[in-house]
């Protein structure tokens, strides 16, 4: 071992123990007062982060499971404009035999303008939306829809006259925008739908879902048989076709995959197809490092505030220090430490506050909002960006009272002159 | 009986809007195992000199030899260094480390020098022995009375064995029966461990502890006295 790691060592060795005995005989509620305000630093880093992931793994877990799940194939766009995807049957049985593929889903999309006479004395409440035929049997391997009807039931067979209303378009239940939805529609009510192609039909309500995402509530759905008879397209094509897969984060692969299948249909990732899910976790994602970083700066200057009151109640001890051949560098070093003890202590406590209280409390009262009831997602980086975060904070937090305190002439520390 | 300390033209300005000359140039020798005493009226510059001589400041002109060392023209980490292997200083003041406890206290300077509390510790309750608290070693410097908090740090100075140890009036805030305790002490060091001891005194009375007086006057040695 060189000279200058032994020195180094007994250094690290007399900062320590000066360190420890700073803490170990200081006064105990400053201690546990710092300590506990370096906690909430830490909680409010991590909770401010994880609230905002709580709503963005709700969007995003809103539009995979109940929307267009994690690839959408639409028809040709390019060199000519297609409506419909052609050879649907063929194409879907060769993106299942993908390995990783759960299912598939063709979907027949269409607008039409919802009438109801709430009263039935001639005054019609009446809206334009989004209808989409599905297979009732194979949809629940692809979205989840059928398991979030509030009331009534889910389509069956092939029925042609039933329609599934989302709760946004029936009424009555808490819409953002309630004025736009019929007024109250009930389940076995009828309603009429005049599609943008001329057809009129009339349809009895057997159920009506509810996600509690504004852009799934206001679609509603009928069977796919009875979409493919308004469209007037035969059983091989689809508006749409939905892919899912196993695992969340793979979808590329698969597109690339498809796209050799299928090379002038439009693939596209969940991510791509609703703009809303990108935008907003981008969004939010800046929010989240704007947040941390204010979060970061307060906690700094919050271990500053404090080391440097405590480096300036001892700024005679430090000069006695300096005056028995204490080097300054260990001074230093000891602060340094104290104001590491402070912070790790405050993350040990902080992380026993989001755990044991904040986390459970929010899993058994989430939030409520317009895109589904939003918990904390504690992410593992943000987690360890918190605590690297604030322990760089107490260190330099540390580092520079304490430098500016050991740097000062040893007789103007002692006798304050 | 070689020299220890050999000062030379040695001078000290404050600066200032009128700045002040605290030291105007002393010359003098301090020799091996000599108890010497500097006196003089208050300002005339007693204590400034102490700590020319005690490495706490750095003198504007002038030489200072330790050990045959020119210590004034060491840089600041040096000095540290030199402060903690050769020299023992004694404050006015009781300077302790409050969150330590006195045998902790004594035996910091060791730790400082060799890495090591533990072995140390013998040592610092040894030292503590001399200065009759051994009995006190683990009370903290709040349980202690000002005499004990002086004795403590004597014996903190002297626990890396120094070649001086300087002490800046350290009878000043105890009593007389203590006062008295402190200077049969640094006699007892002296005359039986051979310490060399410096010591800023404004009490006539302590002239018959020490070997030799250095009188200061306005920056300046006035005249040189055998007690």
């Amino acid at each position: 071992m060189t000279i200058g790691k032994i020195c180094m060592i007994k250094d690290l060795k007399l900062a320590l123990f000066l360190g420890y005995k700073s803490i170990i005989n200081g006064h105990k509620s400053t201690i546990a007062l710092m300590i506990f305000i370096l906690s909430l630093a830490f909680v409010n880093l991590v909770f401010v982060a994880s609230i905002l992931n709580g709503i963005t793994t709700t969007i995003n877990k809103q539009i995979i499971n109940n929307s267009v799940a994690h690839i959408v194939i639409d028809p040709q766009e390019e060199p000519t404009r297609n409506k419909y995807i052609v050879h649907t049957k063929e194409l879907r049985q060769q993106i299942e035999s993908l390995p990783g593929v759960v299912a598939t889903v063709a979907h027949y999309k269409m607008v039409a303008t919802l009438t109801y006479d709430k009263n039935k004395d001639g005054e019609f409440k009446y809206g334009t939306w989004e209808i989409i035929g599905v297979d009732p049997e194979k949809e629940p391997l692809v979205t989840g829809i059928s398991n979030h009807i509030i009331a009534g039931r889910y389509l069956e067979g092939r029925g042609s006259g039933d329609i599934i209303l989302g709760s946004d378009i029936a009424g009555d239940y808490g819409a953002m925008e309630e004025f736009r939805s019929l007024g109250g529609v009930k389940v076995g009510e009828k309603v009429k739908l005049n599609f943008g192609n001329g057809t009129a039909r009339k349809y009895t309500v057997q159920g009506i879902s509810k996600v509690r995402f504004a852009l799934i509530d206001n679609i509603a759905y009928i069977t796919a048989k009875e979409a493919k008879t308004i469209l007037q397209i035969p059983d091989d094509r689809a508006s749409q076709i939905l892919v899912k897969i196993d695992k969340t984060g793979n979808e590329d692969w698969y597109i690339e995959k498809i796209k050799e299948m299928a090379p002038n249909l439009k693939v596209r990732k969940w991510t791509e197809y609703t703009s809303v899910a990108g935008d907003l976790t981008k969004s939010f994602d800046l929010i989240s490092a704007i947040i941390s970083l204010i979060g970061l700066s307060v906690a700094a200057v919050t271990i500053f505030i404090l080391i440097y009151v405590n480096a300036i109640n001892k700024r005679r001890q430090i000069g006695i220090l300096k005056a028995i051949g204490i080097k300054e560098n260990t001074i230093i070093i000891s602060y340094i430490l104290q104001a590491l003890f402070y912070a790790i202590f405050g993350i040990i406590l902080g992380l026993i506050i989001i755990f044991y209280f904040v986390e459970p409390y929010f899993i058994n009262h989430p939030l409520s909002f317009p895109v589904g009831d939003i918990t904390l997602t504690i992410k593992g980086f943000q987690v360890l960006q918190g605590v690297f975060g604030l322990l760089l904070a107490a260190f330099i937090a540390g580092l520079i009272p304490a430098w500016r305190a050991a740097k000062e002439n040893i007789l103007k520390a002692i006798w304050g002159a | 009986m070689s020299i220890d300390i050999e000062v030379k033209n040695l001078k000290k300005t404050y600066p200032g809007r009128v700045p002040t000359h605290a030291l105007k140039g002393v010359t003098f020798d301090i020799k091996e195992g000599e108890f010497v005493a500097i006196m003089g009226k208050s300002g005339s510059g007693k204590s400034t000199l102490l700590h020319q001589l005690g490495l706490l400041d750095t003198p504007t002109e002038g030489a200072l030899l330790i050990n045959d060392i020119e210590v004034s023209k060491l840089k600041d980490h040096e000095k540290t260094l030199f402060r903690l292997q050769r020299l023992g200083y004694v404050f006015q003041e009781y300077a302790l480390i409050l969150e330590l406890t006195a045998v902790e206290n004594v035996l910091l300077p060791a730790f400082a020098l060799n890495g090591s509390q533990r072995s140390y510790k013998e040592r610092a309750i040894e030292m503590l022995d001399k200065v009759g608290l051994k009995e006190r070693a683990d009370h903290r410097p709040c349980e202690l009375s000002g005499g004990e908090q002086q004795r403590v740090a004597i014996a903190r100075a002297l626990i890396n064995n120094p070649k001086i140890l300087f002490a800046d009036e350290p009878m000043a805030n105890l009593d007389t029966s203590s006062s008295k305790q402190i200077l049969e002490l640094f006699q007892k060091l002296n005359k039986e461990l051979g310490q060399t001891i410096v010591m800023v005194t404004h009490e006539p009375d302590d002239q018959k502890y020490v070997d030799r007086v250095i009188w200061i006057k306005d920056g300046l040695i006035e005249k040189r006295s055998a007690s």
